[in-house]
């Protein structure tokens, strides 16, 4: 289905390949994930495949390339659109229109197609993502996980052969992300439809491919079954290090395979339910406190009655789905926001009676898109920025920029950084005036395992140094690894508050993939299966 | 047909309410008696709530009155300060001051008043249309041929709200890390992440839109055929050109032949165009009695409303000069014919959302 022999690609004024002499087969049917660190050329394989490299981004492309029957290079994308369906990272960048019908009888429509097959096209894709009840639905009203499903039927009512999707689920979560798995796996199986994606979090994706291409950064490539290359190359999910550092073999790639290898237990009782009450708030005096905090945009509710004591040294994990109101908690706290109801008070000062200024001095927030904070010419020049805004000088604060790992690349303009160094850049341009409490958005979204790792050595140190650091993400192995507490938000409201391991075991959505396999109450990590085996 | 209650008037025929705005909206700007526009107004205004049933977050009544305040803050010193003409003085300026010199009288008060209301009247004319019918719809309902520039306006008016989603985004990231606008040289860091942002959501769209396959070639015509049909577009678009030009300083009588002849040039590349245009549409459009009722009650009083114009131009205009001509003169026929522009409005107080579909897409 898919043929690339000795294929090399440069981006205009690169100076090595991002391809380079590379070959691959994938055959038909079968369900590939390319993965590799951040800037690896996972994207450029992924857009070679409809044409889009080098049609859309120029440079120079040798070799010979065959998908479904065609050459994409000579072909074009628009042409190659019958055979192979595109989906990109951010659902939102590709949808043309505002309602679902619409949106999917788009393409149909320009293909020239009779209304009753495009009638039939769309009932049929709608069923096979069984999201029916979307069909008269505004784009706009629908949730993460919706709103990538459609884009993905979008891509499927020109019938194609193959699907690619770049990083599909990144921006959902787990719930949501399981959802359109689940969906593209029912292609895979039931339609014969040929599938390759990209995808960082490897613990989500492994149960479902059935071959892997690991690209190493150097401009080639390696392919393989799952078990095969994970054996091989330095690609893990918590599962994979587990069962390597155990002598599993064959290693598992899901939570069920593994259980052979661990004695069966059945749930705690405890933690088949959900009993993990909101915290109380006790006397401690807190670095940030929240009392019955409310907060609408226009008639649609956020938050409703939040109450929370956050201490000094916390390291806490904000989660829940996607429109749960984490992003809008963080901006409250942050003083960007005023309570519809309720107060915020930063070290017992209601936040309402102080200025912006002054609560920046205290509070950081980075944002989940880093481009909205990236202007300067230099990334020197955006620590900078932050620096003198907050009127000190322009130094930087020792060690930060080592410990993001970003020195080297002070006199880069930012906007040329790949998606992780651009995090890590945007971290270090709101960190580098110090504060003392952090609050991060989605911080690893986008970012490969090793930077994740440094990520984390970094909430570390800061944890050493006795800062509170509050973080909205999806990604429960992150949360599993590094924070100390759980606040579960869903609705608006919170439902769950409590240490890490309470939550997540009696939230099994939430739970990291090592809490699912032993079930014990305690087991979340690699780590802790080594440390109980000593 | 849809799975979910469909309400009126969000589906009704996407024409008929483009027959309905371009009526009430050539009457606004023809008429200028007080009197008419009123009943315009009015008329406007029983649609407007009809319509704001369904959308009642993007109704703002409020709003657009504070509008038409703006308007008419604008409007009457305009007409006061620059049209001394009228008996009535009110006080005056001094005369060296030029163009402003002279007497403040309140005819020309009264005309700034009557324009402004005549301006606010259009404005909530087409905020009503803007209501009942979505930007993206009647872009569908385009024809065939101009698939191609449907899609790119459609992208456009998606580009607006990500437009002002992403400037509050950024002003907040900004002002986290301690910005504050103090002079121009502050709006850097706002500018350049929206600049950059707004380019790089272009090329993601972009890719989108190749990848799907949706700026394929959507006309079959031989390379010959698309070259005939361009150049007759050109010389039609020139001699359009050409004859208005010269009815305005040449004899009418060629002027209006060259536009007449441009006209139908112009009509039978169109239709070739879409004789040959190859993209379908998925949703057709449903015409009911109540839409064609519109269609003839719009075209009815727009005919009404222009003939009075014509032939009785004292009851349609109002310039007043003297204090006894303030008040603007009044009769029945064309009132009856704006006040019939209200019928969307009185339709859907009667059927609401039992009225039949607009549209109509094979399930």
């Amino acid at each position: 289905m898919i043929s690339l022999q000795d294929v090399t690609y440069r981006y205009p004024d690169a100076l090595s390949p991002a391809l380079n002499h590379i070959d691959l087969n994938l055959e038909a049917g079968s369900f590939t994930l390319v993965s590799g660190v951040s800037g690896s050329g996972k994207t450029t394989l992924l857009r070679l495949l409809n044409g889009l490299v080098p049609h859309f981004s120029g440079g120079v492309f040798s070799g010979t390339i065959r998908v479904a029957g065609l050459d994409p290079v000579r072909e074009g994308p628009g042409r190659m659109s019958r055979r192979v369906g595109v989906v990109f990272q951010d659902p939102e960048s590709q949808f043309v229109v505002d309602s679902v019908e619409a949106e999917l009888a788009l393409a149909m429509e320009h293909q020239g197609l009779s209304r009753t097959e495009m009638g039939v096209r769309i009932t049929q894709v709608l069923r096979q993502l069984e999201i029916v009840p979307l069909r008269q639905r505004r784009i706009g009203t629908l949730s993460g996980g919706e709103k990538q499903r459609v884009a993905l039927a979008a891509a499927l009512t020109l019938q194609p052969q193959v699907l690619v999707l770049d990083e599909p689920t990144s921006q959902l979560d787990p719930q949501s992300a399981a959802q359109v798995l689940d969906a593209l796996a029912r292609l895979n199986h039931e339609l014969g439809i040929t599938v390759v994606l990209s995808e960082h979090r490897l613990e989500r994706i492994l149960p479902f491919i059935d071959q892997l291409i690991f690209l190493p950064g150097d401009g080639t490539l390696r392919q393989g079954t799952p078990r095969q290359l994970l054996a091989e190359v330095d690609l893990s999910s918590p599962l994979v290090t587990l069962a390597k550092c155990q002598g599993w073999s064959p290693i598992p790639l899901s939570v069920e395979e593994a259980r052979r290898w661990v004695p069966s237990r059945e749930p705690e009782p405890s933690v088949s339910v959900r009993t993990v009450q909101p915290k109380a708030i006790d006397s401690e005096p807190a670095e940030m406190s929240i009392q019955g905090l409310a907060y609408t945009y226009g008639e649609n509710r956020a938050l409703s009655d939040l109450s929370l004591q956050i201490h000094r040294g916390e390291m806490v994990a904000l989660m829940g789905p996607n429109g749960s109101g984490k992003t809008t908690l963080l901006k409250l706290l942050a003083g960007l926001l005023k309570p519809s109801a309720g107060k915020v008070y930063l070290r017992g000062r209601d936040t309402q009676r102080l200025d912006l200024e002054e609560v920046i001095q205290t509070v950081g927030l980075v944002p989940q898109n880093p481009n909205a904070l990236l202007f300067a010419d230099t990334v020197a020049e955006e620590l900078a920025f932050t620096r003198q805004s907050h009127g000190m000088d322009s130094g930087c604060p020792a060690g930060l920029l080592e410990t993001l790992g970003i020195s080297r690349l002070l006199t880069t303009y930012p906007r040329d950084l790949s998606v992780g160094e651009r995090q890590r850049v945007a971290l270090a341009a709101i960190l580098v005036a110090e504060p003392e409490i952090i609050l991060l958005d989605e911080p690893t979204r986008g970012v490969d395992w090793a930077q994740k790792e440094a990520f984390m050595a970094y909430l570390a140190s800061e944890r050493a140094h006795g800062h509170t650091v509050l973080f909205a993400t999806h990604d429960v192995e992150l949360v599993a690894q590094c924070a100390d507490r759980i606040v579960l938000l869903e609705g608006g409201r919170c439902v769950a508050d409590g240490a890490v391991r309470e939550v997540m075991f009696a939230w099994p959505q939430y739970c990291s993939q090592i809490g699912r396999l032993y079930r014990d109450g305690h087991t979340l990590t690699p780590q802790d299966v080594r440390e109980a085996s000593r | 047909m849809s799975n979910q209650p469909v309400c009126w008037p969000a589906t009704r025929n996407t024409t008929a309410w483009l027959v309905w705005v371009l009526a009430t909206a050539a009457l606004a700007l023809t008429i200028r008696n007080p009197l008419y526009i009123t009943l315009i107004v009015l008329a406007t205004w029983l649609v407007h709530v009809q319509v704001a049933r369904n959308t009642p977050a993007a109704a703002n009544w409020s709003g657009l009155v504070r509008l038409g305040l703006t308007i008419w803050l604008i409007a009457i010193p305009f007409s006061a300060l620059m049209n001394h003409q009228g008996e009535t003085v009110l006080f005056r300026l001094p005369e060296s001051w030029p163009l402003l010199g002279g007497p403040i009288t309140a005819e020309s008060v009264a005309a700034g008043a009557a324009s402004g209301y005549s301006l606010w009247a259009l404005l909530l004319v087409f905020a009503t249309f803007n209501l009942a019918v979505d930007a993206a719809v009647m872009i569908q309902a385009m024809p065939a041929f101009l698939s191609q520039a449907g899609v790119i306006t459609t992208i456009a008016l998606t580009f607006i709200p990500r437009m002002v989603q992403d400037t509050r985004e950024i002003r907040e990231a900004q002002r986290i890390r301690g910005h504050r606008f103090r002079s121009w040289r502050d709006s850097v860091p706002l500018a350049m992440p929206l600049l950059t942002t707004a380019f790089e959501h272009a090329i993601q769209l972009a890719e989108s839109i190749e990848s799907r396959g949706l700026s394929a070639r959507t006309m079959d015509l031989s390379a010959r055929r698309t070259r005939l049909v361009r150049g007759a577009l050109a010389l039609a678009l020139l001699a359009l050109l050409a004859g208005l030009v010269v009815r305005l300083v040449g004899p009418p009588l060629l002027g209006n032949a060259l536009v007449a002849g441009a006209a139908l040039v112009l009509m039978g590349a169109f239709y070739d165009l879409e004789r040959h245009a190859r993209r379908t549409r998925f949703v057709h459009q449903v015409w009911t009695r109540a839409d064609k009722a519109i269609v003839a009650i719009s075209v009815g009083a727009l005919a009404v409303g222009l003939g009075t114009a014509w032939a009785r131009p004292d009851l349609t205009g109002y310039a007043p000069v003297d204090a006894a001509s303030l008040l603007p003169a009044f009769s029945l026929v064309p009132g009856i014919a704006v006040t019939l522009l209200a019928l969307p409005g009185l339709l859907g107080a009667l059927g609401a959302n039992t009225a039949p579909t607009g549209s109509e897409a094979p399930q």
